[in-house]
């Protein structure tokens, strides 16, 4: 039963009409909500007892770390799904998340880094949670160019799924020794405040920059995925009649 | 009786169709020639025949469990760096290695047999590829251009090789310009057009 | 299954290149590590260690880089597939040859170094133990990534798994550490094992499945 739903749902034909119906409302309402967020984070939530203002970019850093990861988790549940069922449209949303995941990934890393000036006195900290993320930013370009390397893409498609999959039970691993690893030189990291301890009146605009900025992904996903079937369904009937 | 059932097989690749709703058997004791132009694909569908490539629609079944199948295609899944007698070694054991040694003197590669792989000649290399075919009895036999790079005395080997088989009750699968000395049904594979 | 180890034993044993050529460079790498740095300035014992281990690492990668191009390219992996039907004991044949021919020699060769370099006589079955499962974990990732790019070069199959590789990095450096403060060496060792075999094992199931992808 399942099997049959994810095959009437899963026609790169129906994706990209669903999808039309509600890209403006979801790219407007996520643009919004990033900018009021990012507005109120900026603008009017209050300095931060230590950090001064510089506290200010995990508005943008603290999302983008978040999706960095949340992405590759979406990947890995397409990637079975493309496994299992061999539904191509997940093979496309991979692919089209990967572009993404590496964008959100790298900006992670670069605030993060920027964000280290000030409270570190350094660009680049060996801690773990920036190594792991470093890890996370090369795993998203093995997958982009073990896909690009080649021309049979429905062979391309499956290489990348195990790819993924293989990676998804090894990022807890590579989390875990990680951690193992720096505890070694724990004298020499600054361990970032958990978000539960931060005040509300900054807690609030956080919360609504995480959630725009989930939306705004999510509609970069669907215009980089829309695009992608376009090109790989080329010679389909119903890509020549919608284009 | 059957030996393989194509039902309504298609084969894309990278959303272009090399061929469309193919239905087929090949019987026990029956030739079938694939026949068709350059990338009309006729190497996919032997590699579709053996399992090896997955239709992207259709099936294509078994009908007998356990048959055994040989095979040669383009590659000639030879060894270059080991002599020809250390391949065959590789490949045969025991009483099948006997047989296989004597075709390699058969097809008149004694000569050669202190070489490694890599210096014998195209039609060299192609006969010690076929003794694996040759040499192991099987009920399906699916070759991939075998007549090609051939002498005529070898050619004529492998023709009455194929015709015995045959008439022992096994099964050929084949593609080839030249025409073979076999009686064999005939499916023709058209170039498609993506239009 | 022993036919199909012999016969891969006996393939690998031809081609020199492919199992010498690893481990001299290796040899190469850590004679010239101490050569570039300035030995009155740096306590070289400290961290030559570190060298060994990313010269593990390396040469891994280096010796599997073609662990499966020679078989598709050849042909070789169709035959394999009609008489198996899938590549499970031929990958695991295959990966427990290079771990034979290649990494137990460069495993004698990193526990060889490490006496050189300060190590007592006592503890070098710890290292050579330790240094033999790092490689097999090593060996069964990077013939994953191997599979992976095929006939597409080294680099793609290094950028796909080396990611992965650094957790085996991160143990073995503390298997190490611990041999030299002579505390928690057994722990370390039984996760080591216990991976090990794991992954010893399930590898050749995904490799399997990627060689599969390659034919269709």
């Amino acid at each position: 039963m399942f099997s049959s739903f994810v095959h009437r749902f899963s026609s790169p034909k129906s994706y990209v009409e669903i999808t039309r119906k509600f890209f403006p409302y979801i790219s407007l309402f996520g643009f919004l909500l990033l900018l009021i967020g990012w507005i109120w984070g900026l603008a009017f939530a209050p300095e931060d007892a230590v950090q001064g203002n510089s506290y200010r970019i995990i508005y943008l850093h603290v999302p983008a770390s978040i999706f960095a990861q949340l992405v590759y988790f979406f990947m890995s549940i397409c990637a079975l799904i493309h496994l299992v069922w061999r539904v191509k449209l997940a093979a496309y949303l991979i692919k089209s998340a990967a572009l993404v995941g590496a964008m959100i990934t790298f900006i992670a890393l670069f605030s993060g880094s920027i964000w280290g000036i000030p409270t570190w006195g350094t660009w680049w900290q060996w801690d773990a949670r920036i190594t792991s993320t470093l890890i996370l930013f090369i795993m998203y370009l093995g997958i982009i160019t073990l896909h690009g390397s080649f021309s049979n893409l429905e062979k391309a498609d499956r290489l990348m799924s195990i790819l993924v999959v293989v990676g998804v039970v090894n990022i807890p691993i590579i989390k875990k020794s990680v951690d193992w690893w720096s505890t070694l030189h724990q004298s020499a990291s600054i361990t970032i405040s958990d978000g539960t301890s931060i005040d509300p009146s900054m807690l609030y605009p956080l919360l609504i920059s995480i959630f725009g900025m989930g939306l705004t992904l999510i509609s970069l996903g669907i215009l980089s995925s829309k695009f992608y079937i376009l090109t790989r369904e080329k010679n389909k009937k119903w890509v020549q009649s919608y284009v | 009786m059957s030996l393989i059932a194509a039902n309504r097989i298609s084969y894309t690749i990278n959303n272009k169709k090399l061929f469309h709703n193919l239905s087929f058997t090949i019987d026990a004791g029956s030739a079938l020639h694939i026949k068709g132009g350059n990338g009309s694909g006729k190497s996919t569908l032997l590699r579709i025949l053996l399992g090896i490539t997955t239709p992207s629609k259709g099936k294509i079944e078994l009908l007998k469990p356990n048959t055994k199948i040989t095979y040669l295609g383009h590659k000639n899944a030879i060894k270059n760096y080991l002599t020809p007698i250390e391949n065959l070694k590789l490949i045969f054991h025991q009483s099948n290695l006997e047989s296989a040694l004597d075709w390699f003197q058969r097809l008149g590669l004694s000569r050669v047999q202190d070489e490694i792989s890599a210096n014998l000649s195209f039609g060299q290399q192609k006969k010690l590829a076929l003794i694996r075919v040759l040499a192991a009895p099987a009920d399906l036999i699916v070759l991939d251009e075998p007549f090609v790079g051939l002498d005529d005395s070898s050619r004529n080997l492998l023709n009455k090789y194929l015709q015995e088989s045959i008439s022992t009750g096994s099964s050929l699968a084949l593609t080839s310009h030249i025409r073979p000395e076999i009686i064999s049904k005939e499916l023709m594979l058209e170039n498609f057009s993506n239009d | 299954m022993i036919k199909i180890f012999q016969s891969e034993f006996f393939k690998l044993r031809k081609k020199l290149r492919t199992w010498l050529g690893p481990l001299l460079i290796m040899v190469l790498v850590l004679i010239a590590f101490p050569l570039s740095i300035d030995i009155s300035q740096y306590d070289l014992n400290r961290f030559y260690f570190s060298i060994i281990v990313v010269a593990l690492l390396m040469i891994s990668f280096l010796s599997t880089e073609g662990i499966f191009l020679e078989d598709y390219e050849d042909g070789s992996l169709e035959q394999v597939y009609l008489v198996e039907q899938d590549f499970y004991k031929f990958v695991l044949a295959k990966v427990l040859t290079f771990v034979l021919l290649i990494g137990v020699p460069m495993a004698g060769i990193g526990s060889v170094f490490s006496i050189l370099n300060g190590i007592s006589i006592n503890e070098v079955p710890k290292i050579f133990f330790m240094m033999f499962l790092s490689n097999l974990l090593l060996f069964n990732l990077f013939a994953f990534g191997s599979s992976l790019s095929i006939n597409k070069g080294a680099i793609l199959g290094v950028l796909a798994t080396l990611p992965l590789a650094l957790p085996i990095i991160i143990l073995l450096g503390r298997g190490v550490r611990t041999i030299q403060h002579g505390i928690g060496f057994e722990g370390v060792m039984a996760l080591m094992v216990g991976s090990g075999l794991l992954v010893a094992s399930i590898t050749p199931l995904i490799i399997s499945a990627t060689l599969k992808t390659h034919l269709e």
